[in-house]
C-alpha cells in the first residue's frame, strides 16, 4: 500500500448554527483514484473548499505529504502541488482558452518555458482547434476541459474535481472518465473526485467516503458501498433497504 | 473584452510623430497647447488605470489621490529647498506608491472587492484633500506658487507651454510602454485572471493578494510623477488636486476606451477629453455647463454600442481595411 498523500483528521467546520462539517477525517493515497460522494447538503463542497485552503476549518488539521496545510492560502497550497476544478466552473470569461491554460502553467515555467507547457497540455487535453476561442464563447462542456486543462498546467500531484461530470451528457461523461484514467495512469496524478453522478464515481474510482449531514457514514470499495445499508438509507430514505 | 492585439509598428511610429509634430500647428497658441497637453495628461493617467482597472479589474477611483500626493511633493520640495522637480516627480511617485500600499494592503489583505474597494478609494481621494486643507505647513487654503522661471530646465519651469507638451508625450509612451509589458508577462496574466475570477485564480497559484499591491503601486507611480509635472505646468498647489471628479472621469475614460486594451484609454482620452474643451470653450459663453450635457450623451451612446470599448471599434475598422485590401 501506497503513502498518504492527503490526510484530514477531525476537520469541523461551522456556518453559524449550522455544522457542515462534523469531525471529518479522511486519507487519500498516493496514486488513487478517490471520491467523495454523498446527497445534497452533506457537506461534500464544504470539505474541498476546505481542503483547497478556500475555506478555513474551525477545528482538525489537514496534512499534505505529512506537511500541516491547515489555514494556508490555496496559492501556497497550489504551490505545493494540490489544485482543483469547480462546480460550477469559474471562467476567465474574456481570456482565450489558450491564455487562461497559461495562467496556470506559469506556476512551475519562466517567460521562455511557458509557451511549451501551454502547448503540451492543449495537446493532452485535444483543445488544438480550440486554443484561440474565448472562454465566454464555449459551451459547458469545453468549459469543463480548459478548468480540467489549466488546472493540469500547475502541474499537481493531488487534483479535486468538484462535480465535473454535473450537466454533462453520457457520452461527454465516458470521454471525460478516459481522460481522468489517463491522467491518473500516465502522470501519476492522485485524483480525488467530489461527485453526484453515481455512474462515473462506480466506474472509476478505487476507494469511495460518503457523507451525510457533514458526517462520514461509510467508506469502501464501490461494491461495499453501493451494499451499503446506510449509504442506501441516505440516498433514498429509511425504508428503502428491503 | 481584451485583447493581446496590438497595431503595427509602422503606424505607432507614424502616430508618435504625428504627435510630436503637433505642437507646431499650434505654435503660439497656448490655449491649444494646453489643451493638448491636457489630453496627454488624461491619456497618461487613463494608461496607468488600465493597469489596476482594466486588467486586475479593480475599479479603483483614486487617482486624484496620487496625482495630488505627486504634486505636492514636487511643489513643496521646489518652494522650500529649491530641489529640482525631476528628483520630485520621482519622489512624489515613491509617496504615492507608499500611500497605495498603505490602503491597498489592508484592503485586499481583507478581501475587500468590486463596489467596496471603489468607495473606500475615492474615500481617500477626499481624506487627503481635507487633510491637505488643513495642514497649513505645506497646504492650506490658498494656492501655493512655484517660482517664476522664463526658462529653467531645472526648475522645470517655462512661460511657454511648449516643453510640458513634450515632457507629458514622453509620460504617455512610458506609461504605454510599462502597459505593454506587464500585460503581456506572467503579471498580466495573473492579473486578468484575478480581475476575472479571483478563487479560481487562487487555486491556480496566483499570490492574488500580492498581484494587486504590484498593480496598484505601478499605476499610483505613474500617476504621482504625473502629478509632479502637472504641478510644473500650471505653476501652483492646491488641495483641490485631490479632485474626485477628475478620479472619476480617468475611470470612465479606462472603462470607455476598452479595458485591458493597452491603447484604448489613449484613444478616450483623445476623443473625449478634447470634445469636452472644445464644447467648454465654445459653449462657456452662451451655454454654461452645456458642455456636460453632450459630454453626457457622448458616454451614454458608447455605453450603448460599444460596451467593449472603442478600441474595439477602431480594430474592427482596421481588420476590415486589412481584409479588404488582401482580397484586392
Amino acid at each position: 500500500m501506497s503513502a498518504p498523500i492527503l490526510q484530514v483528521a477531525h476537520l469541523t467546520k461551522r456556518f453559524g448554527n449550522l455544522i457542515a462539517l462534523n469531525d471529518v477525517s479522511l486519507e487519500i493515497r498516493e496514486g488513487e483514484l478517490f471520491s467523495i460522494i454523498g446527497p445534497n447538503g452533506a457537506g461534500k463542497s464544504t470539505l474541498f473548499f476546505n481542503i483547497i485552503g478556500l475555506q478555513k476549518p474551525d477545528a482538525g488539521q489537514i496534512l499534505f505529504r505529512g506537511m500541516d496545510i491547515t489555514g494556508k492560502p490555496p496559492h501556497k497550497i497550489c504551490d505545493l502541488g494540490i489544485t482543483c476544478t469547480f462546480q460550477v466552473p469559474r471562467a476567465f470569461a474574456s481570456m482565450t482558452i489558450e491564455e487562461a491554460i497559461r495562467v496556470g502553467a506559469y506556476k512551475r515555467y519562466g517567460e521562455r518555458d511557458v509557451a511549451r507547457k501551454v502547448d503540451e497540455v492543449i495537446a493532452l487535453c485535444d483543445l488544438e482547434e480550440h486554443r484561440r476561442q474565448r472562454c465566454c464563447d464555449i459551451g459547458l462542456s469545453l468549459l469543463r476541459r480548459v478548468e480540467l486543462a489549466r488546472a493540469l498546467a500547475t502541474e499537481p500531484m493531488l487534483l479535486l474535481l468538484d462535480e465535473a461530470g454535473a450537466g454533462l451528457n453520457p457520452t461527454e461523461l465516458t470521454e471525460l472518465m478516459t481522460v481522468l484514467r489517463r491522467l491518473n495512469e500516465e502522470q501519476h496524478i492522485t485524483l480525488c473526485i467530489v461527485e453526484h453522478v453515481m455512474q462515473m464515481v462506480m466506474g472509476l474510482c478505487q476507494r469511495i467516503l460518503v457523507l451525510d449531514y457533514g458526517e462520514v457514514i461509510a467508506e469502501g470499495s464501490p461494491q461495499e458501498i453501493s451494499t451499503n445499508p446506510r449509504v442506501i438509507e441516505a440516498y433514498l430514505g429509511k425504508g428503502a433497504v428491503c | 473584452m481584451r485583447s493581446g492585439n496590438s497595431l503595427p509598428r509602422s503606424l505607432l511610429i507614424a502616430l508618435l510623430v504625428l504627435a510630436a509634430l503637433l505642437p507646431l500647428v499650434a505654435r503660439s497658441n497656448q490655449y491649444a497647447l494646453v489643451l493638448f497637453t491636457t489630453v496627454l495628461l488624461y491619456g497618461v493617467l487613463a494608461t496607468a488605470w488600465n493597469i489596476i482597472g482594466g486588467l486586475a479589474g479593480q475599479l479603483d477611483l483614486a487617482a486624484g489621490a496620487y496625482l495630488g500626493l505627486g504634486a505636492f511633493t514636487v511643489g513643496t520640495l521646489l518652494i522650500r529647498w529649491n530641489i529640482s522637480p525631476w528628483l520630485g516627480m520621482i519622489l512624489g511617485g515613491l509617496i504615492a506608491v507608499g500611500f497605495a500600499l498603505l490602503i491597498g494592503y489592508p484592503l485586499f489583505r481583507f478581501g475587500i472587492r468590486e463596489v467596496w474597494y471603489a468607495l473606500s478609494s475615492s474615500a481617500l481621494v477626499e481624506v487627503l484633500r481635507v487633510a491637505f486643507l488643513i495642514w497649513n505647513q505645506v497646504g492650506g487654503p490658498m494656492e501655493r506658487y512655484l517660482p517664476y522661471h522664463e526658462w529653467s530646465l531645472y526648475h522645470l519651469r517655462f512661460a511657454t507651454y511648449m516643453p510640458f507638451y513634450y515632457i507629458m508625450l514622453g509620460m504617455l509612451v512610458l506609461a504605454l510602454v510599462v502597459n505593454h509589458r506587464v500585460r503581456h508577462s506572467r503579471l498580466g496574466y495573473y492579473l486578468m485572471a484575478l480581475g476575472e475570477n479571483e478563487d479560481a485564480a487562487e487555486v491556480l497559484g496566483v499570490n492574488t493578494q500580492a498581484c494587486k499591491l504590484q498593480a496598484l503601486a505601478l499605476y499610483a507611480f505613474l500617476v504621482g510623477t504625473a502629478g509632479g509635472v502637472y504641478a510644473c505646468m500650471y505653476g501652483f498647489i492646491h488641495p483641490n488636486f485631490f479632485s474626485g471628479p477628475l478620479s472619476t472621469e480617468v475611470a470612465i475614460l479606462g472603462i470607455v476606451g476598452g479595458m485591458g486594451i493597452t491603447y484604448g484609454p489613449v484613444m478616450a482620452a483623445i476623443l473625449l477629453v478634447s470634445t469636452r474643451e472644445f464644447l467648454r470653450a465654445n459653449l462657456g459663453g452662451q451655454l454654461e455647463s452645456f458642455y456636460l450635457v453632450v459630454y453626457s450623451v457622448v458616454l451614454i451612446l458608447i455605453a450603448l454600442f460599444r460596451p467593449q470599448g472603442i478600441a474595439t471599434f477602431v480594430r474592427g475598422a482596421y481588420d476590415r481595411l486589412l481584409s479588404r485590401m488582401v482580397k484586392e
